[in-house]
């Protein structure tokens, strides 16, 4: 498989645009290492939490209904 | 018999309420003594954004006259403490270490501040951090870069540096702190004291300046154990109005201080714990292992098989959510921040929900693998972090084979485990490396077990002096 391009700072800028982000000059340039290097592993986690055993898993932050809790105490 | 200044300074926290309580030391003289010693020493280590002399000094003579009288607001009557500057006090300035929130004052204290006054705690004042606590190292562009004690060319760690150094150099005698990614335990491992991480939802947040809600946690960060499990008993239950706070009932921290650790399980993950840290550090925790077998405790190597992988998780946690709270300040007053929280704080913006959704799974999972763990163990014990202080204004740390590392990513690699699971953490100091600088172990444990993390720390400092130390200032 050949080897993916790096994220670029034209890309960045792209994102930031997405996010409504109005990024100052040269700070795609500097952001865009350390980005990638999250992102790359974020994506690596990503497919890892996509894999087949790990379907029922529901993510931590979901509602635990402490109103009803409340209700019962 | 009238105390020298450096007496004063040089009691513990619990050794002070209990002269306190006896008539032997006057608040009055306590506060004396932390203030003196705060113009003394701050200059150089900046650990402070506001002191307040003044009103210290008013509530040290009123504590003293309630003293006299005989009446005794509660066990950190007449104490000297200090708060981390992202915590509300009303009335008086409140920056989170931040130009952005410079002239802030509070209308409220935060539920800690509320709950350590009623127990009659005096506030001596606010201490610096990294700017909105968003950060691992308390090099502040605002208001200065937070020096470590021990060797003030070197670094406090963060968030809650200042609070790191100011116990550390005897100028209050405990401080509140903060804790998403490590800012309790990073900062109390670097400058040699003790810090708790409680569980989550455990102490309320209420009051604090947010950094990823789903993580956040305050505690107590003191000289020893004994004194953390007393103001710990002062600050945690729950908050009728802070949702995260557990409905879980409390307990008296320190009863059960002097029990000992026989029988205690303690969890080792040895392809992780001792793996990539430097070698000081590696031979100080593991001689603290041996040093609580020696007390009768056990090891038990413990595998967790999806413990890889939670630097990214964490990071795109803590990166997400304080992005999302700062979205209005990033977008009017970019150029407010500092060069690093910036950058940070423009990132967190770019990764994908999905990206945030896959971590908070990756939690789940991480947290079943402890929960299921924890039937085998009753604690786990590994370096809080896998160095010593670096240099103030080092980006960059070598852990090993002299090959430079990320200090972000290098200074999570054990205290995310606990930041991830919502599971208590107690910073413990263990040893010095080479140049004289700290070294801690994390005790971690199952969730509202505080009290076994401090009867394990207790029994460690029975044993050993590490915690007695203090640096030359």
């Amino acid at each position: 498989m050949p080897a993916k391009p790096p994220l670029s700072p034209e890309q960045v800028r792209e994102l930031a645009r997405l996010a409504d982000l109005p990024l100052a000059p040269g700070r795609a340039d500097v952001i865009t290492p350390t980005l990638a290097a999250w992102i790359d592993d974020a994506n690596a986690l990503s497919r890892k939490m996509s894999a087949a055993q790990h379907q029922d898993l529901v993510p931590a932050t979901v509602f635990t209904h402490p109103l009803a809790n409340d209700a019962e105490q | 018999m009238a105390r020298s200044q450096e007496e004063l300074n040089a009691l513990s926290l619990s050794e002070a309420a209990r002269l306190v309580k006896r008539k032997e030391v006057s608040p009055v003289e306590l506060v004396d003594a932390s203030l003196s010693r705060i113009a003394a020493v701050d200059a150089r280590l900046k650990a402070y954004i506001s002191v307040f002399a003044d009103e210290a000094r008013q509530v040290a003579k009123a504590a003293e006259i309630m003293t006299m009288a005989g009446h005794d607001l509660g066990p950190l009557h007449g104490i000297p403490i200090a708060l981390k500057d992202n915590v509300a006090t009303k009335g008086t300035r409140t920056t989170a270490g931040s130009r952005i929130l410079g002239d802030w004052k509070p209308a409220q204290d935060a539920a800690v501040a509320t709950r350590l006054r009623q127990a009659g705690a005096i506030f001596v004042g606010k201490l610096n951090m990294h700017e909105f606590a968003w950060g691992g190292t308390s090099d502040n562009p605002h208001y200065g870069a937070v020096r470590n004690p021990w060797n003030t060319e070197h670094f406090p760690a963060g968030s809650s540096g200042g609070s790191g150094a100011a116990i550390a150099a005897r100028t209050c005698y405990g401080a509140i702190g903060t804790d998403t990614g490590g800012s309790i335990r990073l900062p109390s491992a670097i400058n040699g004291i003790v810090g708790i991480r409680p569980t989550y939802g455990r102490v309320s947040n209420r009051g604090i300046i947010p950094l990823a809600w789903s993580m956040d946690t305050a505690g107590p960060m003191t000289r020893t154990v004994e004194d953390c499990a007393l103001m710990f008993g002062t600050i945690a239950g729950h908050d009728p109005e802070d949702p995260t706070t557990a409905r879980v009932a409390t307990c008296d921290y320190t009863a059960s201080l002097d029990q000992g650790v026989r029988g205690l399980r303690v969890g080792v993950i040895p392809g992780y714990f001792f793996h990539h840290l430097q070698p000081p550090v590696l031979a100080a925790v593991k001689q603290a292992l041996d040093t609580l077998v020696g007390l009768g405790a056990q090891i038990v190597e413990v595998e967790i098989e999806n413990i890889h992988g939670n630097i990214s998780a964490q990071l795109t946690i803590e990166s997400a959510e304080p992005s999302t709270y700062h979205q209005r300040w990033l977008r009017e007053r970019p150029d407010d921040y500092g060069a690093d929280v910036r950058s940070l704080l423009e990132i967190g913006e770019m990764l994908l929900a999905t990206h945030y959704l896959q971590a908070q799974r990756y939690r789940s999972l991480l947290r079943n693998e402890f929960m299921d763990a924890f039937r085998k163990v009753d604690v786990f014990i590994c370096p809080t972090l896998p160095f010593t202080a670096t240099k103030v204004g080092a980006m960059k740390v070598v852990i090993e084979d002299g090959i430079e590392e990320d200090m972000l990513s290098a200074i999570m690699q054990y205290t995310g485990v606990p930041s991830l699971t919502g599971l208590p953490s107690l910073n413990v100091p263990c040893g010095f490396d080479p140049n004289g600088l700290p070294i801690g172990m994390q005790i971690i444990g199952k969730p509202f077990d505080e009290a076994t993390l401090f009867r394990a720390g207790a029994a460690y400092q029975s044993v050993t002096d590490f915690h007695t130390k203090a640096p030359t200032l």
